[in-house]
């Protein structure tokens, strides 16, 4: 797609209502994850039932390995998960913005991001996730955190300088560098805005891929530790029970499911048709 | 690109706090203890002695000892073919899954079942491999009682029958399937508008035609390149799928590399992993030159 160089780019009239229904699963799911712990009927740690305890009365999706409220524990086990994604999201997007729109305009940066990624393409995020977590003992939720964001940025500034090259060869860009102004300007006040679509789209499909990995490491036990509650994490404590109380696993299964699809959905929605095909989660 | 990669993992995992003689000490050990165990694994000679060692080994197929004294190689020889076993049967079965939907598709642009496997596929690849696995074993095992929940292992350590593939295999191909049937149906979207297709389809040649016989070949660089970017997802996946179903691979290893926080086993199994990743990347730069006719 060529950008005419006549500037600003209007907005995509891509039925802004069509947006909001789209948008609004993603909304209330994290609404709901982040103010479950208050809705909670029982403690954390507390066993009122029979591990594994069929579905009955207190406690309405039964009873997990020990014993406690899974209702209660699904109730919790969002928040931490979603807080941090979205810490991850929010670091990523912001870094890989401002870096992409760097590459673009400085050739040597541009070709060190390039390097960068494809040295990262030969390292699945697990194993990266595992090494960094490893390394750093007692890091728990922060060493998931610093290892999901190292390794979502490389791929993350790909996308954005893919989408501002066409850009940076438009006229008011070389307008803008020819009156001297500064790179920094340039790519803050000139570049940035006219990737508004592109970073929102990559912000939620960031988020999508950081729910992935830390989960990821939820589940092989790097990050949160039990008696905490994690969706990803209940998932590995109850699976050998799965043949007495399926919900203890299937409950946190979906909700992880459910996050991910919706917000999948809001972001794919949010990106403007031109960045729809740059903007894709490796 | 294997080497840097190498080197970044080696010096991550050095230059954080704590090292492989204090996570696999003994209750009660003495510090004297430690410091005799730290010697024999070679802890306490330069780091870049270490790393040199290790690099020089690596051509002849040496990857060094394990924090506990085993070589790494003897470690990985067992498990590491069973996830590549693993990984090829899922990568062969998402590159046709793929194929077929992403042609079955592009032949009704717009049409509901267009719609419908689009969104389907975006989120498949959103929902994580264990996620799916609770799903297929619920479907698999707890209904229908088709399938064995667990794998079991035969006397020589590989899975004891192929139906034990299936549910791990497919909660890989799942996710992966999403992505690459994205691409497919994208790029024959492409070539959809390229002259020489456009042509073909006002001869009146039938869609299927179309899209084997014109759009496909057009289409092939974009689709091996998702592929082969498929490859590490499904590796990475494999390590975690394999610790769901009891599947004898590197992710039973990889657990315990992580308790022991035993780097040459780590950078053991990031290597083969990586060398894998790097030759399916390699064959799909060699497909994109012949198909392009041009070396790039």
């Amino acid at each position: 797609m060529s950008v005419a160089t006549t500037g600003r780019r209007p907005a995509t009239a891509d039925g802004r209502g069509r947006v909001l229904p789209r948008v609004t699963p993603a909304i209330l799911l994290v609404l709901l994850a982040l103010t479950g712990p208050y809705l909670a009927a029982h403690p954390l740690d507390k066993p009122v039932t029979a591990p594994f305890a069929p579905p009955g009365d207190g406690a309405p999706l039964g009873g997990d390995q020990l014993g406690r409220d899974v209702l209660s524990r699904l109730l919790h086990g969002g928040t931490a998960l979603i807080g941090s994604a979205l810490l991850v999201a929010f670091v990523v997007t912001l870094l890989a913005a401002l870096i992409g729109c760097f590459a673009v305009l400085h050739p040597v940066v541009g070709r060190a991001v390039e390097r960068t990624a494809d040295v990262f393409i030969l390292l699945p995020p697990v194993l990266g996730i595992m090494l960094i977590a490893l390394a750093w003992p007692g890091g728990g939720r922060w060493a998931v955190i610093s290892a999901a964001t190292v390794l979502g940025i490389p791929y993350a500034v790909r996308v954005v300088a893919g989408a501002a090259a066409p850009l940076a060869t438009a006229g008011y860009v070389e307008a803008a560098l020819a009156r001297g102004e500064s790179v920094t300007y340039t790519a803050t006040r000139e570049l940035l805005p006219n990737l508004r679509g592109t970073v929102l789209a990559l912000f939620g499909l960031r988020f999508v891929e950081a729910v992935y990995v830390i989960s990821m490491a939820g589940f092989l036990q790097i990050g949160p530790q039990p008696p905490a509650a994690d969706w990803a994490l209940m998932i590995r404590e109850n699976a050998p029970g799965i043949l007495l109380n399926p919900w203890a696993v299937v409950a946190p299964s979906l909700t992880i499911a459910l996050l991910a699809i919706s917000v999948n959905l809001a972001a794919t929605s949010l990106a403007p048709r031109s960045a729809r095909k740059a903007v894709t989660t490796p | 690109m294997l080497a840097i990669l190498i080197a970044a993992v080696f010096a991550a995992v050095e230059l954080l706090p704590g090292d492989a003689a204090n996570a696999t000490s003994e209750r009660g050990d003495s510090a004297a203890d430690v410091a005799a165990r730290r010697h024999l694994l070679g802890l306490d000679r330069p780091l870049w002695e270490r790393f040199a060692d290790w690099m020089t080994g690596l051509p002849t197929g040496d990857l060094g000892t394990s924090a506990r004294g085993q070589k790494v190689t003897d470690l990985l020889a067992d498990p590491f073919p069973n996830t590549l076993l693993l990984a090829t049967v899922a990568f062969v079965l998402t590159a046709a899954l793929s194929l077929a939907l992403g042609c079955w598709t592009a032949a009704r642009p717009g049409s509901m079942t267009d719609r419908i496997v689009g969104h389907a596929a975006t989120s498949a690849f959103a929902i994580p491999e264990f996620v799916v696995s609770v799903g297929l074993l619920i479907v698999l095992s707890l209904w229908t009682g088709w399938l064995p929940a667990v794998t079991l292992t035969g006397a020589d350590g590989a899975p004891a029958t192929w139906t034990m593939l299936i549910m791990p295999a497919l909660a890989l191909v799942i996710p992966q399937t999403g992505w690459n049937t994205t691409i497919v149906r994208g790029a024959l979207a492409d070539q959809a508008a390229t002259p020489h297709v456009e042509a073909a389809q006002l001869d009146g040649l039938s869609p299927h035609r179309v899209i084997w016989r014109h759009a496909l070949p057009g289409a092939v660089p974009a689709v091996a390149t998702g592929l082969a970017t498929s490859t590490g997802m499904l590796l990475g996946g494999a390590v975690v799928v394999e610790t769901l179903f009891n599947y004898p691979g590197i992710g039973s290893v990889l657990a315990g590399a992580v308790a022991n926080r035993d780097t040459p086993l780590i950078a053991g199994v990031v290597v083969c992993a990586g060398a894998a990743i790097s030759l399916v990347l390699l064959a799909a730069d060699v497909i994109r030159a012949r198909v392009l006719g041009a070396s790039s």
